[in-house]
C-alpha cells in the first residue's frame, strides 16, 4: 500500500491524451465507426473505455497509437498532436497490450520483454538490466526470462506482454481486453497486480473492456460509449454509479448498481451508529439509562479494552449488574476495513440486525445495520468517499 | 527400403557398381577406351551438384523475394498457390527437351530450365509459410513500433522457417532428380552413366543410380539439418 | 515393352542424347523450325495414341498401388504413434530419391519394363498420401470423437464413421498432389523401358518442337483431367464441407 509521501504521484513518467474531435471513417461505410469523440484524460489516470460490443471503443483506442489511422480531428498526447508523427517512431511510445497476448514464440521472455529498447537503439547492459527490472515488477521469477512463451500459462504471457509495453517507459499505455483471454480467477489476479503496479508507477492508462465490473474496478475515469464511439457519460466510477446519465448507461451499469457502490466502498466509509457499552458487572440502571435515546436500542457488552462480547438483551438487565454472559450471542463481526458489499452480505446471512464494527485491534468502532446502508444508498447528497482506482478496496 | 534391395541383388551387381565409380572399367563400344572410374564419377557428381546449386539459387532469388512480400501483404494468393499447383504438373523429360529445343543446349539453359522446376515450391511455400503465421505476434509487433520491413523478417520470416524450408527441399529434390537427365540436355551429370548402357554397361547404369540416390539423399539430409538450425528453439517446445 | 533404341551418333558428343527417328514425315516439319505444325499435328496425332494409353497405364497403377499402401499405413500408424517417425523417415526416403535413379536400382531385380517404372512411381508418391492421412485423421477434433465414444461407438467404427470421413478432404487432398507429380515424372518412365509420354520426346530428338509440345501437352492435360475428377470425387464425398463454404 503506498505510503502519505507517495500519494503525490509524480506524473513525469506520464502524458495526458486527449482526443479533439478524432473521427475514423471506414471507405464504403455510411456511418463512423468513431464520431468526433472528444475526450481528456488525465496524466496518471486510468480511463476506461466500455460499452457493447462494436461500439468503437476498441477503434477509439487504437487511434491513440494510429494503428487505425485517423480521418479527421486528432489525437495529442501531452501537446503533441499523433498525426505528426511517424507511425512506427510514435508506437514505440507507446506501450500496447493485446487481448490475444501476442508474444513473439520464437524469442525468449527476456527478448520479448526487450523488443521495444531494442527498437529504440538502447545498448545490452541497460536492456538487460531494464528486462530484469521488469520481470521483479511483475513479479515473475527470474529464472524464466529465458524460457519461451509456449513454457509459460496464459496469466503467465499476459504479465510478460504488460511488462514487455513498460520496457521502454512509455508516456501513455494502451491495453485492449488485456486480461480477457484469462481465466476468471488469475485475470482477478492480473487486474489487482496491474493496480499495484499502477500505484506504483502511475501511468496515464487507456483501458479498453466490455465488463463492467472490470471497468469499474479498474477506471479512475470511465467513457460509457454507444455505437460511433460516442460517449454516453464520462465519469467516475461513484459518479456513474450514482447518477446515470441515462437509460443506456443505467441499463449498461445494471440494475444492481446499488450493490455496485457497495464494493467501493469500505465499512469505515460511512457514519456508523453507535450503541450504548456495558462492562461486566456494570450497574444495569446506567446501562438502562443509556439505552434512552440511544440510535442502536440493545447494548453491547464489551471488556476492559472495548472488545465486543455480546449482545445484551432485556432479561440480562433484569437484575442489577450487567451478567458476565449475555444472552444473545455477538453475531457478525465486522471489520472497518471490509468491503461494504461483503459486510452487507454478512448481515443478511448472520440475520442480524445490527452488526459491531471493531477496527484493527478488535476494539468497537460502531454498529452497522441494514438500515444504515439503506439509508445512506437512498440519500441523495451522500458522498462516496472517492478512492482512486489504485487505492480501491480489492481481495 | 533401398537397403532391402540392395540386399537382394546378386552379390555381382552391387560390387560391380562399387567397382565402377571408383575404378576406370573397359568398355565395349569405345574399343577398348576406359570409361568409369573415380575422377569421372567425381566430374559428373559435382556437375550435378553445380548445376542443381545454381539452380536453386536462381529459384530463390526470383521467388523467395516474391513470395515473401505477397505473403505479408496478404495478395496474389491466386498466383502463388496457383503456381504451386501448376508447377507439379511440368513434365520433367518435356520441360528439359522443350528448353533445350527453344533456348539451346549448355549449363545456363539448363539452370533456366532447372529453376522453372524449383521456382513452384519455393513460391507457395514462401507465401504460405508467413500466412499461416499466428496474427497475434504481428499485431503485437505493429502496435510497439516494427516497420513493416522490421515485423516480416524479426518476426513474420523466423515462424515461417519450417513451411518455407519445407518448399525448398522440395524445390532442391526436383532439381536435383531432373538433372540427372541434363546429358539430354548437353551438360554430362551422372545421367549420362544410366542413359547409356552400352556405353558403361550394367555395371555403370547401376553405379550411376547408386551416386545419384545418394546424392539426392545427402542433401536431403543438409537441409533438414539446416531447418532444424533455423527453426526457432521456441516453435519446437511443448508446454511447460 | 520393349525399350526404345538408344544409340549415339557418337560416343561422348554432347548433346546428342536424344535418338533422332528422322523419317520423311517429320523432316519438313522439323526443318522449319516452327514452334508448332499444325497440319503435322493433325495427320500424326494417332502416334501418340499407345504413348498416352501407356502414360494412363502406368499412372493409375502407380497411384492405386501408392494409396493402398500409403493409406494402409496411415490408418496403422494413427493408433500406434511411434510408428509414425519412422514411417514418415522411410517415406521421404523413397521420395527423395530420384525417380530415374529408382529405376536402376531396381534394374538387376525387375529388369527394364512397366513392372519396373510402376515400383519406382508408386515409391514416388507414397509420401504425400501417407502424410496427408495422418494429419486429415489427426486434425479430426477430439470432441467429435469423444462424442462418438460416448454414444457407444467402437474404435473401428470410430475409424471408418468418423475420423475417415472427416479426414476425407484432407486425403483427397493428398491423392490429388500424388497424381499430378506421377503423371508429370512418369514422362521419365521411358528410361526403364516402361514406355509413356516420355518415349515420343525421346524418340523425336530436341529440335521437333511441335512433337515435344504435342508430347508434353497432353501429359499436362492429363494431369489437370485427373485433378479435376479427384476434385469432383472431393466435392462429392464431402457434401458438409460444401455447405459451409455456401
Amino acid at each position: 500500500m503506498p505510503s502519505d509521501e507517495l500519494t503525490e504521484k509524480s506524473t513525469a513518467g506520464a502524458s495526458p491524451v486527449r482526443y479533439a474531435g478524432a473521427t475514423k471513417r471506414y471507405p464504403g461505410s455510411a456511418k463512423a465507426a468513431v464520431e468526433e469523440l472528444t475526450l481528456e484524460v488525465p496524466a496518471g489516470e486510468i480511463c476506461v473505455l466500455v460499452g457493447p460490443s462494436g461500439c468503437g471503443k476498441t477503434t477509439a483506442m487504437r487511434m491513440v497509437n494510429r494503428t487505425v489511422e485517423i480521418t479527421e480531428g486528432d489525437i495529442f498526447i501531452g501537446e503533441q498532436s499523433v498525426r505528426e508523427r511517424n507511425p512506427a517512431q510514435l508506437r514505440r511510445e507507446i506501450g500496447y497490450v493485446i487481448q490475444q497476448i501476442g508474444l513473439f514464440p520464437h524469442r525468449t521472455i527476456a527478448e520479448n520483454i526487450a523488443a521495444v529498447p531494442q527498437l529504440l537503439g538502447w545498448n545490452k547492459e541497460r536492456v538487460a538490466a531494464r528486462s530484469a527490472e521488469l520481470l521483479a515488477l511483475i513479479g515473475l521469477d527470474p529464472d524464466l526470462a529465458d524460457r519461451y512463451p509456449a513454457q509459460l500459462s496464459g496469466g503467465q504471457q499476459q504479465r510478460v506482454g504488460v511488462a514487455r509495453a513498460l520496457a521502454a517507459d512509455p508516456l501513455v499505455m494502451l491495453m485492449d481486453e488485456p486480461f480477457g483471454a484469462i481465466d476468471p480467477i488469475n485475470r482477478e489476479r492480473l487486474q489487482n497486480e496491474f493496480l499495484r503496479l499502477q500505484a506504483e508507477i502511475g501511468k496515464t492508462v487507456l483501458f479498453v473492456t466490455h465488463d463492467i465490473d472490470e471497468a469499474i474496478k479498474m477506471g479512475d475515469r470511465i467513457a460509457i460509449m454507444r455505437e460511433g464511439g460516442r460517449v454516453a457519460q464520462y465519469a467516475t466510477p461513484a459518479e456513474l454509479l450514482m447518477d446515470p446519465a441515462d437509460e443506456f448507461v443505467e441499463d449498461f451499469v445494471g440494475a444492481d448498481r446499488a450493490l455496485k457502490r457497495l464494493a467501493l466502498m469500505r465499512v469505515a466509509d460511512i457514519d456508523l451508529w453507535k450503541a450504548p457499552l456495558a462492562e461486566v458487572g456494570q450497574a444495569t440502571a446506567e446501562v438502562r439509562a443509556a439505552l434512552e435515546g440511544a440510535e442502536v436500542p440493545y447494548p453491547l457488552l464489551v471488556d476492559d479494552e472495548r472488545r465486543p462480547l455480546g449482545w445484551l438483551s432485556e432479561r440480562d438487565l433484569a437484575g442489577g449488574q450487567v451478567p458476565a454472559r449475555p444472552d444473545s450471542p455477538l453475531g457478525p463481526l465486522l471489520d472497518r476495513d471490509d468491503i461494504m458489499r461483503d459486510a452487507l452480505a454478512d448481515l443478511l446471512q448472520g440475520e442480524a440486525q445490527y452488526a459491531a464494527v471493531v477496527d484493527g485491534e478488535g476494539r468497537i468502532e460502531g454498529v452497522l445495520s441494514v438500515e444504515i446502508i439503506s439509508e445512506f444508498l437512498a440519500s441523495p447528497e451522500a458522498k462516496t468517499e472517492e478512492h482512486s482506482a489504485t487505492e480501491r478496496p480489492r481481495e | 527400403m533401398t537397403a532391402l534391395i540392395l540386399l537382394h541383388l546378386p552379390p555381382g551387381s552391387i560390387q560391380g557398381a562399387l567397382e565402377f565409380i571408383f575404378e576406370p572399367q573397359s568398355s565395349n563400344v569405345t574399343g577398348g577406351k576406359m570409361v568409369g572410374g573415380f575422377d569421372q564419377t567425381l566430374e559428373l557428381a559435382l556437375t550435378q551438384l553445380e548445376v542443381t546449386i545454381f539452380a536453386l539459387a536462381l529459384s530463390l532469388v526470383l521467388a523467395l523475394p516474391a513470395g515473401l512480400y505477397l505473403g505479408h501483404k496478404g495478395v496474389g494468393e491466386l498466383l502463388a498457390v496457383g503456381l504451386g499447383n501448376a508447377g507439379r504438373a511440368i513434365p520433367e523429360l518435356a520441360l528439359i527437351a522443350f528448353m533445350a529445343a527453344a533456348i539451346g543446349v549448355g549449363t545456363l539453359n539448363l539452370t533456366i530450365a532447372l529453376a522453372v522446376l524449383g521456382i513452384p515450391p519455393i513460391l507457395t511455400n514462401a507465401f504460405v509459410g508467413i500466412r499461416q503465421v499466428d496474427r497475434a505476434p504481428v499485431e503485437a509487433a505493429r502496435g510497439i513500433g516494427m516497420t513493416e520491413r522490421e515485423i516480416l523478417f524479426k518476426v513474420e520470416l523466423p515462424l515461417a522457417i519450417p513451411t518455407l524450408m519445407a518448399g525448398i527441399r522440395l524445390a532442391t529434390i526436383a532439381i536435383v532428380a531432373t538433372a540427372t537427365i541434363a546429358p539430354l540436355a548437353g551438360v554430362l551429370t551422372l545421367g549420362d552413366y544410366i542413359i547409356n548402357e552400352n556405353v558403361y554397361g550394367e555395371n555403370g547404369v547401376v553405379a550411376g543410380a547408386i551416386v545419384v540416390a545418394v546424392m539426392a539423399l545427402t542433401l536431403e539430409l543438409l537441409l533438414a539439418a539446416l531447418q532444424r538450425r533455423l527453426t526457432s528453439k521456441g516453435l519446437k517446445l511443448s508446454p511447460a | 515393352m520393349s525399350s526404345p533404341t538408344l544409340t549415339l551418333a557418337a560416343v561422348g558428343e554432347v548433346g546428342k542424347g536424344f535418338i533422332h527417328e528422322r523419317t520423311s514425315e517429320t523432316l519438313p516439319c522439323q526443318a522449319t523450325e516452327k514452334l508448332f505444325c499444325f497440319d503435322w499435328a493433325k495427320e500424326n496425332i494417332d502416334r501418340y495414341g499407345t504413348p498416352t494409353l501407356q502414360h494412363l497405364e502406368l499412372v493409375s497403377l502407380a497411384v492405386l498401388f501408392g494409396f493402398t499402401i500409403a493409406f494402409t499405413l496411415a490408418v496403422l500408424a494413427h493408433r500406434r504413434r511411434w510408428l509414425q517417425s519412422p514411417l514418415l523417415a522411410a517415406t521421404g526416403v523413397l521420395y527423395t530419391i530420384p525417380s530415374v535413379a529408382f529405376f536402376f536400382l531396381l534394374l538387376p531385380l525387375t529388369g527394364r519394363g512397366v513392372d519396373t517404372a510402376v515400383i519406382a512411381l508408386t515409391a514416388f508418391n507414397l509420401q504425400v498420401i501417407y502424410r496427408n492421412t495422418i494429419v486429415g485423421l489427426s486434425n479430426v477434433p477430439s470432441s467429435v470423437k469423444e462424442a462418438a465414444r460416448g454414444i457407444g461407438q467402437t474404435d473401428r467404427q470410430i475409424l471408418w464413421r468418423v475420423e475417415l470421413p472427416l479426414a476425407t478432404q484432407e486425403i483427397i487432398a493428398g491423392l490429388r498432389i500424388a497424381t499430378v507429380s506421377t503423371v508429370a515424372i512418369a514422362t521419365l518412365a521411358v528410361f526403364a523401358g516402361g514406355g509413356g509420354l516420355g518415349a515420343p520426346i525421346l524418340q523425336g530428338g530436341i529440335d521437333f518442337k511441335t512433337n515435344i509440345i504435342i508430347a508434353g501437352g497432353i501429359a499436362i492435360l492429363m494431369a489437370l483431367a485427373f485433378d479435376l475428377v479427384l476434385l469432383t470425387i472431393q466435392r462429392l464425398a464431402t457434401p458438409w464441407e460444401r455447405v459451409a463454404r455456401a
